[in-house]
Parts: structure tokens; sequence; C-alpha cells
């Protein structure tokens, strides 16, 4: 795949006409490109360039700015309220990667199959995805509830644990982390299934038709074919969901923070705190640089991913 | 040649687009109608846009409006509701954009103390003198927003603390009604009194909402210790107080509350709390649902805010929602007149009228909200709105915004039980202390 | 032969109770989101929960349409939604197309760019982008949201990883036969791209329907704002009317479905069913 083709197919050009097909290639490509290109830079790359200037300056919104190095950053350092944001995004992502990836892809593979109900189940598993953020939390946050919450109640006549005994989920420093991730799971895996079930549809069915002849059991035949196919989906994906999680903001101020949109010391992810910063404290500047380490991290990630992209995915 | 149509195709996309978004900016400035040029001695047509949240489930605006068109023809008021959950972080952001608003609610203390610092809102005491107005009939406010001898808004609505109370549930608990003098003991005494029953149908005594200000704000009532002043020991009698009523079962378990998001009107509605310790806006919320048939606390009465031993009975928190002007105002001199209507005495009228207590508040004032129907008609439910001192919930400060996000998380964390009393006031002490220190 | 028969039929069996379970796990919370939009705002958190209402309260639904211009809400984000999801549609499959087929300078260096600023949260640089739109007049206008999200790096992302899943020989044969690169990406790329399309769609649309701090800012006339702000209007600073939020978010729902529905074939018709193989 990562053959260059165009080489293939060509007889050796001279080295003059073969420069102006690069560079007619390349205007064909960025012809191509330009339209998203253009409204993206304007729109979002130049308001950003300037959200990272400022994290070299100090900035309340309104007043003058003024320049202040490296000030910013190294204040980081030693901001413990920013090292448990951070530590909180980072323990958040942890959960949600694995856990939305294994189920996205189970749900993706058993509604791809020839079942009664499929379609329905489909929607149904759709549902979350599309309910507006507001109602679907209030829900969860009620069947969660911990004293007279159903889940609760039903686990308590499940297991016989009192219900003093059972996790106080959302509203225990130790249980709201695990209570956010499963919201978030529930709430996206949907729509995951759905990027994966196109996904599917991609695999080359001779391949199994092959791996059958070999003799693969489903097992095998899922290891040796499905997910080596599904490759770049699951590039995809994992990437997506992880920038996601890594800017989770929404989710947690409305499971977690009522009506003063607040968050705790356990719940307080990194997107709260920038804005927080931002809008509460009036310093732009510190904000900006909090974004900068984030997007450093994301990057990081990113860069990763691709070189293992380029090693897998071929 | 197919090339050539890909780019053709590519050149059109993008010749769209940026006409697309090239015709707008004609099209908007011409919205803002009149310029600084139009003033003349006739009044030409000015029109204010005026920042606000809540806009069609707030009783008072349109009554407002009305009353100053009435009397000044030529002026157009437009509201622009900015939604109440994070008002004045839009607010802020819209001023910072430049938006050409030109009267401002302002919704909190700690906002306030930001766009003062953004330099977004007009100072007002030279207005003020020009024009005599008297701020002492704001009852003190004025001097708890000033900043460095200025101030930069005035405030139109004033509201404070009291207990509203079920007389149904008292009568079927044979206890009498509380009054106008109650301590904070007699209080907790009388919530354990009328805790009755259990399950689905159980009465608590009474009920404290999620907010900090419930809980914490008993602990300044005596004067002697502010909520930014970084250190919070003076809270530990109280926070162990609530939580012991809560453990006890006398009051609803915070938590719960929180996750459900259960709201304190559905408590009281519902007959599920004998007593409920919150501000004066809540008076014409349970007068209107009395009527549309939502509350089932049909009659019920006021008194005054439990005060701690040695504290005047009246002491109450305070809370005002004020109003400004945007310093970038085109329309400024309109502006300002309109902002004195609503926080003057003609506005105050009108806001009375809505069963809303607004900043200037004398006998005609209270007269006009007790006449409201639906106000209780006792003696002593008239007289709670007679305040004594009244502390605001947030006092004026230059990192109040910061601490306030301190002093809420702290709260939550101790009223979850995450950590103890004290432990969470020493957290409080910390971080307040570092917010204080920082430069 | 029986026992394979026997062994299909177990794991069948397996499926329609992991279904059942999955249709539990997601309908409980939508019946009583339902139920919830029968009733009193004051009764929707009160314990033991009621799944039945005792009175149905069918007036909440009539009361959303008068309370708020819940029907001019509607209208703006079905405007501003179908209108975003075109443009992004366009523009980033076409974009995505260069990226995965084409070789050109600069080719990794600009995808890195793009999706390294997905990572950059918008409350970053909210502020500095607000400034530079009003600059250009569009704030309060429905313009402005959809500059704001026609744009994405997203949709490029997600097309360009399909796109690649699509054979190079494919749009080599095709150029052999002269097609041109438009040409390809028309008759090529998107026929075998349906389930990518119908994703993208989806995801477009779901997220700007149910964008909230984006109108929030650039929308601040009654007549331009969308669904969502409407939702959040019933949270007000002194009351939560749950009752009429459920009962908005039940009708906010039955487009986002229609939706959803009226695309679901395509996933499971892409390249396998179109009858183009490896």
């Amino acid at each position: 795949m990562m053959v260059p083709n165009s080489v293939v197919f060509e007889p050796k050009p001279r080295r003059k006409k073969r420069l102006s097909k690069n560079v007619r290639d390349a205007i064909v490509a960025y012809s191509f490109i330009a339209p998203n290109l253009i409204g993206f830079a304007v729109f979002t790359l130049v308001p950003l360039i300037f959200a990272l200037v400022l994290s070299f300056l100090k900035w309340d919104g309104a007043n003058p700015m003024e320049f202040v190095g490296l000030a910013n950053f190294s204040r980081l350092l030693t901001d413990k309220t920013f090292h448990r944001a951070l530590c909180n995004t980072i323990l958040y992502t942890a959960g949600v990667v694995p856990f939305t990836m294994v189920c996205a892809l189970g749900l993706a593979i058993m509604l791809n199959q020839k079942v009664l109900g499929r379609n329905l189940s489909r929607t149904i598993s759709f549902f979350p995805y599309v309910a507006s953020l507001v109602a679907v939390a209030a829900v969860w946050n009620f069947l969660f509830s911990p004293t007279k919450g159903p889940i609760n109640l039903m686990l308590n006549a499940l297991t016989g644990i009192p219900i003093e005994e059972l996790p106080r989920w959302a509203a225990d420093k130790n249980w709201a982390m695990f209570t956010v991730i499963l919201f978030s799971v529930w709430k996206n895996m949907g729509y995951y299934m759905v990027i994966y079930l196109a996904g599917l549809q991609g695999v080359n069915q001779e391949l199994y038709e092959a791996a059958s002849l070999d003799g693969a059991n489903s097992w095998q035949k899922f290891w040796n074919v499905t997910l080596p196919q599904l490759a770049p989906t699951t590039f995809f994906v994992s990437m997506i969901l992880i920038i996601n999680s890594f800017k989770v903001y929404d989710v947690f101020i409305t499971m977690f923070a009522g009506g003063d949109n607040q968050l705790s010391d356990t719940t307080r992810v990194l997107v709260y705190q920038i804005y927080n910063t931002a809008f509460r404290a009036l310093d732009f500047g510190y904000a900006s640089a909090m974004a900068m380490v984030l997007f450093l991290l994301v990057l990081g990630i990113t860069i990763i991913q691709f070189r293992s992209e380029k090693k897998f995915v071929a | 040649m197919r090339r050539i149509l890909a780019l053709a195709l590519a050149a059109v996309l993008l010749l769209g687009l940026l006409t697309g978004c090239a015709a707008a900016p004609a099209a908007a400035p011409a919205a803002p109608a009149p310029t600084e040029a139009a003033k003349a001695a006739e009044p030409t047509p000015v029109t204010l846009k005026w920042a606000l949240w809540d806009k069609d489930l707030t009783v008072y605006y349109q009554p407002l409006i009305d009353a100053y068109v009435a009397k000044n023809p030529h002026v157009t008021i437009e509201m622009v509701d900015l939604g109440s959950a994070d008002y004045m972080t839009m607010l802020s952001t819209q001023l910072s954009g430049g938006a050409d608003l030109d009267v401002l609610c302002i919704k909190d203390i700690p906002g306030y103390a930001n766009l003062v610092k953004q330099g977004h809102l007009e100072p007002l005491k030279g207005f003020a003198s020009a024009n005599s107005i008297d701020t002492s009939v704001y009852g003190g406010t004025v001097e708890q927003i000033t900043i460095d001898g200025e101030y930069y808004a005035l405030p139109f609505r004033s509201d404070f603390w009291l207990i509203y109370y079920n007389k149904d549930l008292f009568d079927a608990a044979g206890v009498a009604y509380p009054t106008n003098d109650m301590t904070l003991d007699q209080y907790d005494a009388l919530a354990r009194q009328l805790t009755k029953g259990s399950g689905a149908k159980k009465v608590y005594g009474a009920h404290y909402h999620t907010w900090r200000s419930a809980v914490q704000l008993f602990g300044i009532l005596d004067g002697k210790n502010t909520i930014v002043n970084g250190t919070y020991d003076f809270l530990k009698p109280y926070y162990e107080r609530v939580l012991k009523e809560q453990k006890d079962g006398i009051v609803q378990d915070y938590a719960t509350l929180k996750t459900s998001s259960t709201h304190y009107s559905g408590v009281f509605f519902n007959n599920q709390t004998a007593m409920l310790n919150m501000g004066s806006w809540f008076i014409a919320t349970q007068i209107n649902k009395i009527k549309s048939g939502e509350s089932l606390a049909k009659n019920w009465g006021l008194v005054k805010y439990p005060h701690p031993d040695g504290v005047p009975a009246g002491t109450t928190l305070g809370t005002i929602t004020s109003a400004a002007v945007n310093k970038k105002s085109v329309n400024k001199e309109a502006a300002l007149d309109f902002m004195n209507f609503i926080c003057g005495a003609d506005g105050a009228a009108v806001i009375a009228k809505t069963g809303t207590i607004p900043a200037v508040v004398n006998d005609e004032v209270i007269a006009a909200i007790t006449a409201v129907d639906g106000f209780p008609a006792d003696d002593n439910s008239k007289a709670a709105l007679y305040t004594a001192q009244k502390y605001l919930e947030m006092p004026i400060h230059e990192k109040s915004a910061e601490i306030e996000v301190v002093l809420n998380e702290c709260h939550d964390a101790i009223m979850t039980n995450n950590v103890t009393v004290d432990k969470g006031i020493q957290d409080m002490n910390t971080r307040v202390q570092e917010i204080l220190n920082r430069k | 032969m029986n026992k394979e028969k026997k062994g299909l039929r177990s794991s069948r069996m397996m499926i329609y109770l992991m279904m059942i379970l999955l249709a539990a796990m997601t309908v409980v919370p939508f019946i009583w989101m339902l139920s919830s939009s029968l009733k009193l705002s004051k009764d929707v958190f009160t314990f033991p929960m009621q799944w039945v209402p005792e009175e149905p309260r069918f007036q909440n639904y009539s009361d959303i349409w008068t309370r708020i211009p819940l029907g001019k809400f509607i209208f703006n984000t079905a405007k501003l939604s179908v209108i975003v999801t075109l443009l992004q549609f366009f523009t980033s499959s076409f974009a995505a197309y260069a990226f995965a087929k084409l070789r050109f300078k600069g080719r990794n260096f600009l995808f890195m760019a793009y999706i390294a600023t997905i990572a950059v949260p918008w409350q970053a640089y909210m502020v500095p982008q607000f400034i530079m739109m009003r600059q250009f007049g569009l704030n309060n206008s429905h313009m402005s949201i959809i500059c704001l999200q026609a744009f994405s790096a997203f949709g490029v992302f997600l097309m360009r990883q399909f796109y690649q899943s699509i054979p190079d020989e494919l749009c080599e044969a095709a150029r052999i036969d002269g097609l041109s690169e438009f040409g390809i990406w028309l008759r090529i790329m998107l026929p075998n791209s349906k389930p990518a399309i119908s994703t993208l769609v989806i995801f477009t649309f779901v997220n700007t329907w149910n964008d909230f701090l984006g109108p929030m800012i650039y929308l601040t006339k009654t007549e331009l704002k969308t669904i969502q702000i409407g939702l959040r209007m019933f949270i007000t600073q002194y009351s939560s009317e749950y009752g009429l939020i459920m009962a908005a978010s039940v009708v906010a729902l039955i487009p986002v479905l229609v939706i959803f529905l009226s695309l679901q074939k395509y996933f499971i018709q892409g390249v396998a069913s179109s009858g183009i193989k490896g």
C-alpha cells in the first residue's frame, strides 16, 4: 500500500518533466484540500495560534497584554490543582478509551451478523449518543442515586449488601471517576459502533473464505482477518477517543457540577481547569499554557500512533 | 482536461465560501441603529440592548421596560438573553469581543469584580452625584460593592434569606409555628420535633439546598468573620451541626440531593420538608406555583432567618442583583437613564408589584409585596420582610471569583463526607491563602 | 455437521442474550425520560420512582411550544445542521481524498497539523475566535456557526481513514482508463465510501444539533437561537423545569433518529455490496 504506485505504472520520464509533474500533482492535491483548508485556517488555525502565543503573555481578556516569557509554564510545575486535573484527565482517558473500543467493536461485530432485530438494536444502541446531554445525565444520576436510586436498590436485592455499604457512585470520591467513565462509555459506544460497522463493510470477504478453507475457527478469523483489516478504523477510533477524552468537559459539568458549574478535586479535569482559569480567574495566558500542555501531550500520542499505524496498517 | 474541471470546481467552492463570508459583514454593521451624531435636543429614537438572563421566565423585565418606555417613548429596549447558568462568563466574553450591549444586569459579585478588573463597566460615582442619587436608600449595599472608592453598578433587586415553613406540617405535628426571633439552636430543636415518618412519606424537619450559602453563611452572621479573609475555622460548629442533622435524618442527604439534581422547590412543594431556608426570590415562585396547582404546600408562612446567639434577630444574608452600563456603549446617556430608572424608586415599585423584592426597600414597597395575592396573611410573615442587617453572600474582593471556586469545592467535599470537617476547613485555609498570597 | 449447528445455535443464543441486555441498558433510561416528560417538574425526582405517572401530564408537550419559541429553535437548528453537514461532507471528502490517495509535498506535515489542532480544546481559543468573528461582523448570524463547524479537521481525518482502506489499485486502474482525479473521487471513492459518508453525516449532524456553547456565545438574539439553548432555558436561576426539559428532549431526539434510520442501510452496504472486491 505504501509502494508509490505511480512509479510502477509510468515509464521513467526525463528529469525536467518529472519535476513539472510533481508540481502539477501538488496543484491538483492542494486544490482538493483548499476548500477545507482555507475555512479551517481562517476560523480555527488563526485563533488557535493566537491562543498559543497567549501562553507567553499575561492577559485578562480586555486590558493590554504583557509579555511574561515562560512564567506561565514555570507556574504550571508547582500548581497542585493543575497536576490533579492532569492526573484525573489521564485516569479518565485510560478508562474510557479501551473500554469504549472493546464495547463498540463487540457491538459492531454482534450487530453485523444476520440476526433478528439487528436494525432495531442498532438504533437503540445509538439512542444515548443522540440524546441531549442535559437530559441523559439527569436520568443517569437519578438511576445511580446513592440511597434511593434504582441501581443501588437492585444491587441490594441481588447481593444482600446493605445500601449504606454499596458504592455511592457520583457522590463518592472513590467511585465518581468510575461512574463518569461508565456513563461516557454508555453514551458514546453507539457512535463508535457505527464507525466500526462501516469499517467492517470494508473487510474483504474472500479472506474469510480463505481462512475457512485453512480450517480457522471464529476466534482465529477474528484475530487474523477482522482485526488487521480493521486497523485503519481502530487507529481512527482510538485517536478520536483519546483526543476527546483529553478534551472532556461537558460530561463532567453536567454530571457533577449542579447549578454552580464547579467540580471537586476528584473530578476536576483539564479543560475545566482551563475554562476556570480563563473565565473565572481572568488569566488567559495561564489558561493557554495549560492548553499548550494538553496540545503537546496529544501531539506526542498522535505521533506515536502514526508511527505504529505505518507499521501495522500497511 | 478533467483536472482542470476539478480545479475549477474547487475554485468555485472556494469563491463561494469567500463571498459567503464576505457578504455577511456588509450586512451586519447596518443593524446597530443610532449613533452619537443622532443625539439632538429633540429625542431621536434610541435602541438600548439590555443583557440579562432567563428572559421569558422572569416576571419583572417586561413591566420595567413597559413602565420606562411609557415615559420615554423614543426609547426601544431590546433584551439580550445570555442564559442563566454561566451568565457572567458569557457577559464577559461578549464585552471582550466588543458586543454592542448598553445596559448590563450583574448577577453575582465575583463576576462583577471581574468586569471591573477588565474595565468593561462605566464608573457611576460622578453620574450619581450629578443626578443627586442617594445611595443610602440601598441600605449599605453600594458600599459593599465599592472598589477603590468607586462603584460601577447600582442594585435593583435585593434578596435576603429567610425561613419558609409549611403550616400544615406544623399543625399535624402539633408544634407551634416558628417566630421571628428564632435562634439557630431553636431552629435545630424545631427541625428535630418535626421530622416524621419514613420512606416516600417521610417529612424532614428542615432542608438545606446544595448551595454553599445554605450552610456556610450561618458563620458570618455575627459579623466577626468574612468569607474572603482566608481562615475558615469559624465554620466548624456550623458544619458539624448540619452534618449531624444529616446523619440523624433530620434533613435530606446532600449527596443524594446533588446527584439527583433535586431542586429545593420540589421538596417544599411536595410537603416533604417543614422548614426551608432560602432566599426571598422563592416568594414569587411559591405564590405562582400554588396558583398553578404545582405547589401542594398551600398553607405556608415566613419568618426571619435563624440567628446565632448574641446576634440580633433579622440579621441575614443578602444577595443583590444590580445593573451597570457598558463603558463602550454608544448610547451611554440613555443607558444610564434607564439604569437609573430600574434601580430607583419608580423601578422598585414596578418590581415589588411582581412579588419580587427590589433594592430600594421602604414601607410602600413592603406593602406592595405583602399585598400581592397569595402572600401569607399572618403578621409574622409580613414582619419577616424587615431585616436588621444584611451581609452579602459574597463580599467584594479582587479574587472573590477564585476564592468562591475553592469554597464551593471544599463545601462539596465536606457535605458528601469525602473529607472530615477539619480536613475540609484546613483545605479551605491553605488553598485560599495560596490565592491571596499570589500576586 | 450437527455439532457445528449446535455451536452456531448456542452462539446465536448468546447474541440474543447480549442484545436484550443492551436494550435494557439503553432503553430503560429513555423510558424514564419519556415517563418524566409526562410529570410535573416537582415529581420528576421523587423516590420511589414512578414508571407510569399517576396523572400523565400531556400538557408538558403543548407547554414547551408556548413557553419558549421551540418551533423556531428547531427550524434554526435543522437549518444549521443541514448546511453544516453538507459543507462538511464536501470539503472534508475532497481534502481526505488528497490526503489518502495523492502524493504531494507537505502531505504528512499538513495532515499532522490537522490532527494536532483537534487536540486543542475549544475553550482555549474561544475568546480570540470570538473577537475575530466579531471583526468579520459574523456574530449574531448563523454564518458564524456554519464557519465554525463546517471545516473541522475531524471530518478530514475520518474520511481519510476510510479512503485508505479502498485499494490503490482501483484508483490506478481508473487513472490508466483516463479518469481525472476528480473523476476518481466522484466515480470510485464516493460510491465506495457510503458507510464512511453516512458516519460522517450522522456525526456532523448530531454534533451540530446538540452543540450548546457555540450557539450560546454567537447567537444572542432569540430568533436565531437553537434547540439546546432552548432546552436550557428551562433551567433558570431559581428553578429547573425538568418535566419540560424531558418533553423537549424527547421532541429533539426525533429528527436525529430519523436521520439515523434513513442512513442505517448504508452502514452495511459499502465496498462489499457494490461488487468491487480487493
